[in-house]
This record gives C-alpha cells, structure tokens and sequence, in this order.
C-alpha cells in the first residue's frame, strides 16, 4: 500500500487532467462523425455547382464521360435498393430463424457452440465474400437460370444480393438473439401456462415484443447493406440500369463511389465529384435509418428496463 | 485477477507519443502512380530495379491515368509521386494544372502500344466485324435503314446487324467509363467513325450547343447488351468462357495470357499480334506513356536508372521482358528516338500536346 | 366444441385444433433449424472450397540441376544453367544468383547440383492446372520427372517474399507485415481512445446534453458505410495534415475510427457490469474518483474491454474498401520498415492478386485467404476464450 498522504497531494490537479483528458477522448468521435461530413460535403457542393441537384435525385439517366454527361442517379438507387432488397430477403428469415433457435430452442451447450460459429460468417472479411460471389456464386446462377432457359447476367444482382444477405445473417442474428433472450420469461411462463404451443408462444408473445429490437436489428443490417462496397464491387455491375429483374446486372451507389475515384477520369470533373455526391447521399441515408433504429431500441429498452443491450 | 494499476495513465501516455510523432522525411524510393494498364509492366521493371540493383523497390500504385495525373500535378514536394503512367496522353487541362502548382519541367516517355482485343470463346464460331458493325453493335444511337436519321439501337442479334454475320445475340462485356481501354475504344471505334458521318455531324450543324455530344458521337448503349465489367478483366475472361455468345473488349495480354480459353476476333481482316499492333494494321491500339518530374531527379536519384532500365532494350525491346507480358514494342527507330529523347529529359511543351 | 368424435369424446379439453396447432408449432420450430443449419452449412462449404483451392500453393515445384557459380554466370545469370533448362527454370531465381554469391562467397567457381525453382508455367502443369508449356520443354520436364529430379517443396517463398510480378516469386510477407503495422496504430490510437470514451461516459458524465451526443454520435459512427472513412482519410490525414499516401500510419488512423465504436461499445458493456458495490467500498475508503475507476473499475473490466477490443482488431484486419481511397493497393514487394512507408495490407493484397492475369496467382489468393481467415478465427477464438475465462458472475 502506497503512503496516500503523499498522493494525496496531488490529488486535484491530477485528477483535472484525467478528466480533461477523458472528455478529449470522448470528443474525438465527435470529431470524426463531422470529419466524414465534411471531407464528402465540400468536393459534393462542387459537384451541385455544375450539376443540378435536382436532376441528381430524380433523373434517371446517369452517362458519365461523354460531353453531354448526365449525372441522374435514379437508376443507381434503383440498383442498390434491389441489391439491398435481395440481401434482406436473404438475412432477415434466416438471422431470424437463427436468433430463434438460438434463444429459445437450442440448449445452452448448442448455444455456446453454435453462436460463434455464426460469429465467423461475421468476420469473414468482405473481399473473400466478393470472389465467391463473383467466381462460385454467379456463374452457378447464371447455368441454373440457362437450364430454365431464362437469362441471366454474369453480373446479376441476385448473386451480389444473396452473397451480402449470407454477410448479413449474423448482425441480425446477433442482435435479434440479445433482444429475444431480454423479453422477460415470465411472459413465456404465463403463455405456456395458458395452454398455448412453444410456437405460438415465440410467434405471438415473444416476438411481438422484441419487435422494436428485431425492426432495429434488421435496420442495422439494412444499413450495413447499403454501405458494404467489396462485394459488390467485385461481383456486381456498372452499369446505371433501372430494372426490376434481378437477373440483369445493376450498379450501386458504393461501387460508383470507387469506379469514379479510382478511374481514368481527369480529375476535378463532374465525373470525379460524382463520387462525393453519391457520397453524401450514402451518409445521409445511413444517419436516417440509424437514428430510427437507435428510438426504436430505446423503446424496447424502457419497456423492459434491461441495460445489456 | 489482472491487476494493471497504471492502465489509465499508460493510455494517456501511448496517446500522446502517437500524436507526436512527425511525418515528414527524406526518400530514396521513387514513387510511382498512375494507370492500371501500365501498372503491370511498370512494377515489373520496379521489381527489376529492387532486384538488381541496390535501390528499394519502387512503390507502383494503380490510381487511373487520372488520378495520377491529380496526384503528379500537385506539386513538387516529395511527398507528391515522381512519375505518373499514362494509358493516354496528358491533357493539356492536365498541363495547365501541373504548370499552375509549379510542375513544370516533366518529360515524356512513349513505352509501347496496347492493343486492345475484341474476343469470344475459344469454341464460337470465328467472327469476322468491320469497324462499322462494331460501332452499330455498341452504339446508343444508329442511323435508320435508309441512312437519314438517327433511332435508338434496335440491333439484338449481329445477323440484324448485317445478314452476312452469324444469328447470334449481340452480348459485350466491355471496360466502364472510367477506363482508358473505354476511352480508346470510344476513340478509335466510335468517335473516328461517327465525325465523319453525315447523320450524326449533321445533328451538330442544326445546333451546336444542344447538340454537341453529336460531333463526335461516342455514346455506348446501356440497354444491357454493352455490359460494363469493371478493370478485373480476369472476371470478363471468365464469362465468356461460360457463355459462348458473348464477345469481350479488353487489353491484348489479357488475350495472350488467357488463349485457351478466348479468342479474338477479326477486325477489318485483322487479328491483333505484336506485328499487326505495332505497324497499326490491327484497327484498335493505343500508346502507353509515362512522366517523369525532372524536379525530383536530384533529391530522388534512383529516378535516373529506373528510367534507364524502362527505356532500355531488355524491357521495352522486341525481346524485352515487357513483350512478355504483353506490351507491344515501338517500331526501331520510333524506339530509338523516344529513348534519346527520354534521356536527355527533353521538357514537355505545351505545343507537344496540342499538336498531334 | 360441438364437434365431439370418437374416444376423445370423452374428454371435456380436447380442442380439435389442436393437432393443427402442434403442427404449426412443429412447422416453426423446423425453420428456426433449417435457418442455423443453413447458416453453418453454408460456413463449412465455404471454408472447404477456399482450402480445396488454397492448399496446392503451399507447396511449389523445384528442378534438381547445375548451377555453374563463376564471374561471369554473375554478369549474365542466364548463362549460369544450362541452355535447354532456360525456358523452364524460373527468372526471379537466376536473378538472385548474385546475391547468393555474395551470401556464400565460396560458391565462386564452383560447380553445384542445386535445387532450382521451376517457373510457374511448369508448376501450374505439375500441380495439373491449365499451363502453357512448349512441347519441347514439356518433354524435358517429363524426362526429368522420371529421374526424380523434380520434387515439390514447402513454398517458402510464400512466407519470406513480398509481391511479385513473378508469381513463383511472390509471397505475403510484405502484406503481413503491412498489416500488422497497420493494426498497430489502429490499436495504439482506438483502445486507449475507446476505453477512455466509455470511462467517461459510464464513470464520469452527468446525463445532460452533451453526453447525450455523444452517445447518439457513437451509435452513428458505428453505421457510417467503411467507405466513407475512407475519404475521410483521404480528405483530413493525407491532404490536411499531409501524411505520407499509402502508409500504414493513414491506413491505421484511418481503420482506428471505423474500430472506435465498437471498442467503446464493448467497453461501456464491461464496465457497466462491474457492480457498484464495488464502487462503494472504494468510496467508502476514502479513494477519489479516479483511483476507484483506475484502480478497481478498469481491472475488473478488463477482460471483457479486451475482448471487445479483439473483436474491432480483427474486424479492421479484414477491411479493405477505405484503404483502396487512401491508396493502399500497390505495388509493394518489399516489407515497409516504418509506418510512414507505403504498404499493403492482406486483404488488399488479395484483392490485387485475383486482378492478375496469370493463373499461377487463383491459388496464391486462396492461401492467402486461407491464412487471413485462420488469423481472424484464431482472434475470435482468443476473444470468446477471455469471455470465457475471465467471466466474474456478480
């Protein structure tokens, strides 16, 4: 034990720079959120000086390096909502379908066997996942679909779609798991007492009241979804196409994002900047569905004050 | 139990060093940015140079030709790059921005040609295509039977086209807009043909302003039959190796590397060897380029025998080691000159660039 | 329930639906199964497909020839073999012959039956993949396969090399390396970073405005698309604050926070769940707040901040979207020695060998993959086990 008398001491002051170095920290991801802002706003306020805004959210033309470039990115939103839509379709049953396994079916040894392994198709890094998109994934639909004799893209949305959904699972998962094992067991106790199946106790008890935390995970991944800019890079197109056949080949707003900043482009042109504005409008969509996402768990968290999560 | 009594001030402290720590300092190793086409053979001669002599290895990025135009131009700090590829020429845009941050004193090095290859499965029936029926293929816009106006393109099929080609679906996996072989191809195919067609540059006459994009008409249909594919041409070779209707635009060693499973097409009666590209019978090539910042030649000295090494026989050479990997030689005295020019550090003008 | 039948008349509760309902309960809990089978089967298949495709390039073929070590087989390596070998033996190792040399300089003037590295062409047609081999050569190697002169070795090189334009000759070492400096300025700036934010905000911060801010903030950066760090990087670390392009020092900064969240996130949850008696009895001690915190808190915690913290480490090693924007993909055969050199991380080396045009390559990204997923598994592996093992239930 050390003389506290002697430290004692200092005591205030060191106890001042601590504190002060504490907030420091707290504010440099402050710092960083504007950081991102910032670094996309300016180079995108360029792009909207020589191109409309207007035109930009809802043109549908999108031709890049010719003189009479177009710069309408409907049909690239069009393309990530499919991309997104497809990956969703893919994770939520599934992530759901785990998490409920997980929770309340499996034993605590399966549990504790079983959760990590979900945890390693989260960790799996997202440059592996887009080879096997673009090199088992696609080229496996495109002969399943010749042998219905329909056509498919090599560069189908479907393929970038699923192999992002299968990315997805276990954010879903993870945290629908969390949020279902927080419903209190006394309303499973009582709706078990009154007679109802463990499935109809799951599906109309439990569920219901994790939904504002299921919603939120599935928000989370939706996001996530948007943002991921690997796998489709690798394994989707590049072409603008306004579409609602999954077959075909789409583009998305990150894959524009790294074409037009890493192209041939000569730079300060509207095809440059292009980036920057696609940009902000990722960063945009993103702080909208995580603000949602963030009320509805704390909703779900005064409901039944539990602090885990 | 873990006891780490200092755990707080530790973090402080190994917070401070990393923010203190500087970043400026001196450099013995060229730094190189610039087109993906030249990346290849230029990191070959970088490894050369790592390997053979007692310099590092150069450091090659792969940021565009425009990026590394962005990069080159902005100024002459050694924390910019000392040279720049070029799938292109620079644009005089580009020189007017290099001159404005003070880079003024660059030279210029033509290495080779790139041919760029139009090629199917190995197994299709072979394709024989002018340049006018590639344009009709690609092409946003085609003039109408009787030649007079402009429609949509209406061609699904290459015997629409031309009955005397084969009733196969018209399906090509061509480079995005952002890529040089995208802009060569636009060059060589579209723009030469279409300034000189009447139905488009008449369109130009009627209204010069509205109707620009029609002096040089150069726009790619996007009706999913001109599938855009990404620089990973490795990914086009694949699929068309599984569908056997598709044809690919991509560079000649992508060709050369992959002809067990692709083959090219005939062009004008022309199929692309190193022989057709470099005497410019093969239809569609480009040169290749590199710059040099004469303003880092002092500081960095390693710059001098990397373009040494570059210029020389063994890599740029008939038989050098960049004919392997698919650069296609300058004719000899084209070569020669170049490489006297080069080592002189004769200073780009501006007058270079506006006079073809 | 006026539909009374049979045997179960007799039994007043019999619900007729409830057959109906048993199933539907069955029905449900088969597509929670087939949902985790589904997500695990995938893993396995997944796994197993990159191992198939990986292992061939762990090992790399080698000829047994003569190697003449003499003034001028160093002025012109070629003419150090052979002539008929020339077209089969690969070019990075007849470069290094030099080097060797030097190394061992009782080589000069001697004569060695040595083990030579085989090009890649000739490897691919050992290992029965796609090859382009002249028939000549082809003949040769066949010959020389049945006098047992050519063996396949361990690739060392894989281990000991950088990246290559030689695919014979290229290696991960410079990625690895890359990496691990990298990750070392991401952990040095977002642990000590993170644990001290969640310090503040779970032991120090009144619940006013500002802290509300930044919690909400927290939970954003945490949603922020990678990509978009990447042009922060780009915009504030290279053209702000001029740090050199490429270097494990921006690429670090850079992944250090996109990792801050999740390290804050995990290290909010390790210190919420120390129980605050324990707090109390510092108090009670007379101890300040700081050494409550620093002495007691943080200890405790401990084990679950690592944890966390592992989790954002490997999360970063596996990114590679920001790091294309800040110029991270390049050339780099040599291993940088310094975070203000250029570098490549693994995942962007992988990247870059599957845009390479030679097949020799398909195999090397494999491995590499093979081995960034073996890291990474070997990361959460170390993080459940702490977890585990240092769990303290209150």
């Amino acid at each position: 034990m050390k003389p506290f008398a002697l430290k004692n001491r200092h005591h205030g002051l060191k106890e001042q720079i601590i504190h002060f170095c504490l907030i420091s920290a707290a504010t440099v991801s402050i710092l960083t959120t504007f950081g991102v802002l910032f670094s996309i706003l300016f180079e995108a306020i360029e792009f909207f000086q020589m191109r409309s805004f207007w035109y930009f959210i809802t043109g549908t033309e999108w031709s890049p390096g010719v003189d009479d470039s177009k710069f309408g990115a409907v049909p690239i939103f069009a393309g990530t909502f499919m991309i997104t839509l497809i990956a969703m379709a893919v994770a939520v049953p599934i992530g759901l379908g785990s998490a409920i396994f997980l929770s309340e079916y499996a034993s605590d040894f399966l549990r504790d066997k079983l959760k990590p392994l979900l945890e390693i198709l989260a960790g799996i890094p997202t440059v592996v996942y887009g080879f096997f998109a673009a090199i088992t994934v696609a080229p496996a639909i495109v002969n399943f679909f010749d042998s219905l004799g329909i056509h498919a893209s090599f560069n189908s949305a479907l393929a970038s779609g699923i192999v992002m959904g299968i990315m997805i699972i276990p954010v879903i998962s993870s945290l629908s798991d969390d949020v279902i094992r927080a419903v209190p067991d006394s309303q499973r106790k009582a709706s078990l007492a009154l007679g109802m199946t463990q499935g109809e106790t799951i599906s109309s008890i439990v569920l219901p009241s994790a939904l504002p935390g299921i919603i939120s995970a599935i928000i989370l991944g939706l996001s996530k979804a948007l943002g991921e800019t690997m796998i489709v890079v690798m394994a989707a197109g590049l072409r603008p196409n306004l579409s609602w056949n999954p077959l075909e080949d789409m583009t998305t707003v990150t894959v524009r994002i790294v074409d037009a900043l890493v192209g041939d482009n000569e730079f300060n042109s509207p095809d440059t900047l292009s980036a920057f504005a696609l940009g902000l409008v990722l960063f945009v969509v993103t702080l909208i569905l995580n603000i949602i996402s963030i009320s509805l768990i704390r909703k779900f968290k005064e409901k039944y004050k539990v602090n885990t999560l | 139990m873990i006891t780490h009594k200092s755990i707080l001030p530790f973090m402080v402290g190994s917070l401070f060093a990393i923010s203190a720590a500087t970043t400026a300092q001196a450099r013995e190793q060229i730094k190189i940015v610039g087109s993906s086409t030249v990346y290849p053979f230029s990191s070959s001669v970088a490894e050369e140079l790592g390997a053979t002599t007692n310099n590092p290895t150069p450091i090659v990025e792969s940021t565009g030709s425009g990026g590394g135009m962005k990069l080159f131009c902005k100024g002459n700090g050694l924390n910019t790059p000392d040279i720049t590829n070029a799938s292109r020429r620079m644009k005089v845009k580009e020189f007017e921005m290099c001159a404005k941050n003070g880079v003024t004193d660059i030279t210029e090095a033509v290495i080779g040609f790139d041919g760029i290859a139009i090629a199917q499965n190995k197994n299709s029936a072979p394709l024989l295509l002018t340049k006018k029926q590639l344009l009709l293929a690609v092409a946003e816009e085609v003039p109408t039977a009787d030649g007079k106006s402009l429609i949509r393109n209406p061609y699904k099929k290459w015997n629409e086209i031309d009955a005397s080609l084969p009733d196969r679906e018209i399906i090509i996996y061509g480079p995005p807009t952002s890529s040089g072989t995208r802009d060569a191809f636009e060059d060589m195919i579209m723009k030469a043909q279409t300034k000189k067609m009447d139905v488009y540059t008449s369109l130009y006459q009627t209204d010069k302003v509205k109707n620009k994009g029609y002096k040089k008409y150069h726009k790619i249909r996007q009706d999913g039959v001109y599938v855009p594919s990404g620089e990973n041409d490795n990914l086009i070779v694949q699929k068309l190796d599984k569908n056997p209707a598709a044809i690919g635009i991509f560079g000649y060693s992508f060709l050369m590397e992959n002809d067990d499973k692709v083959s090219a097409a005939r062009i004008e009666g022309m199929v692309p060897t190193p022989t057709t590209i470099s005497t410019g019978t093969y239809p569609i090539s480009r040169s290749l380029f590199f710059y040099v910042k004469n303003s880092h030649r002092a500081s960095v000295p390693a710059i001098d025998q990397y373009v040494k090494l570059f210029m020389g026989e063994n890599m740029i050479g008939n038989d050098g080691l960049l004919a392997e990997l698919g650069l296609i030689s300058l004719p000899d005295a084209q070569r020669t000159a170049i490489r006297a020019s080069v080592m002189q550090h004769k200073k780009l003008t501006l007058d270079d660039l506006t006079n073809k | 329930m006026s539909n009374y039948s049979g045997s179960q008349a007799s039994n007043p509760f019999y619900d007729p639906s409830l057959n109906k309902r048993h199933f539907k309960a069955k029905a449900f809990k088969s597509f929670s199964i087939a949902a985790i089978i589904f997500s695990i089967s995938f893993l396995i298949f997944f796994l197993g497909d990159m191992v198939y495709k990986g292992l061939p390039a762990f090992q790399q073929s080698y000829i047994q020839i003569e190697v003449t070590y003499t003034e001028k087989t160093i002025a012109f390596t070629r003419k150090a073999i052979d002539r008929k070998y020339r077209k089969v033996v690969s070019r990075a190792w007849l470069r290094d012959i030099p080097k060797r040399v030097k190394a061992n300089p009782e080589l000069l003037g001697t004569t060695q039956m040595t083990w030579v590295l085989l090009n890649h062409q000739v490897d691919q047609y050992l290992k029965g993949h796609y090859y382009k081999v002249k028939a000549k050569d082809l003949k040769l190697i066949q010959a020389m396969q049945e006098q047992g002169k050519i063996e396949l070795h361990f690739n060392k090189i894989f281990f000991t090399h950088g990246d290559s334009k030689i695919p014979e000759n290229s290696g991960f070492k410079s990625a690895v390396v890359g990496s691990i400096l990298t990750l070392l300025v991401t952990m040095v700036v977002a642990f000590p970073l993170g644990v001290m934010t969640a310090v503040y905000l779970e032991e120090f911060a009144e619940d006013n405005r500002w802290t509300q801010l930044v919690e909400v903030n927290i939970n954003n950066l945490a949603a922020i698309p990678s990509i978009l760090f990447g042009l922060l990087g780009l915009a504030v670390f290279i053209a702000l604050f001029g740090m050199p392009r490429s270097s494990p020092l921006v690429g670090g900064l850079t992944l250090a926070l996109m990792t801050l969240p999740i390290i804050i996130v995990s290290a909010r949850a390790a210190l919420r769940s120390v129980p605050d008696s324990i707090r109390q009895a510092g108090y009670g001690l007379g101890l300040t707040k700081v050494q409550v915190v620093q002495d007691h808190v943080l200890p405790l915690a401990f084990p679950g901040i690592m944890t966390g913290s592992i989790i954002g480490l490997s999360q970063a090693m596996g990114e590679t979207a920001p790091l294309i924007i800040i110029g991270m993909i390049a050339f780099i055969p040599d291993a940088p020695s310094s975070i203000f050199e250029s570098a490549t991380v693994m995942p962007a080396q992988l990247f870059t060998w599957a845009g390479m045009p030679e097949r020799a390559y398909v195999e090397r990204t494999a491995a590499g993959i093979m081995l960034l997923i073996s890291v990474l598994i070997s990361l959460n592996t170390l993080a459940i086990y702490l977890r585990k093992r240092f769990e303290v239930k209150w």
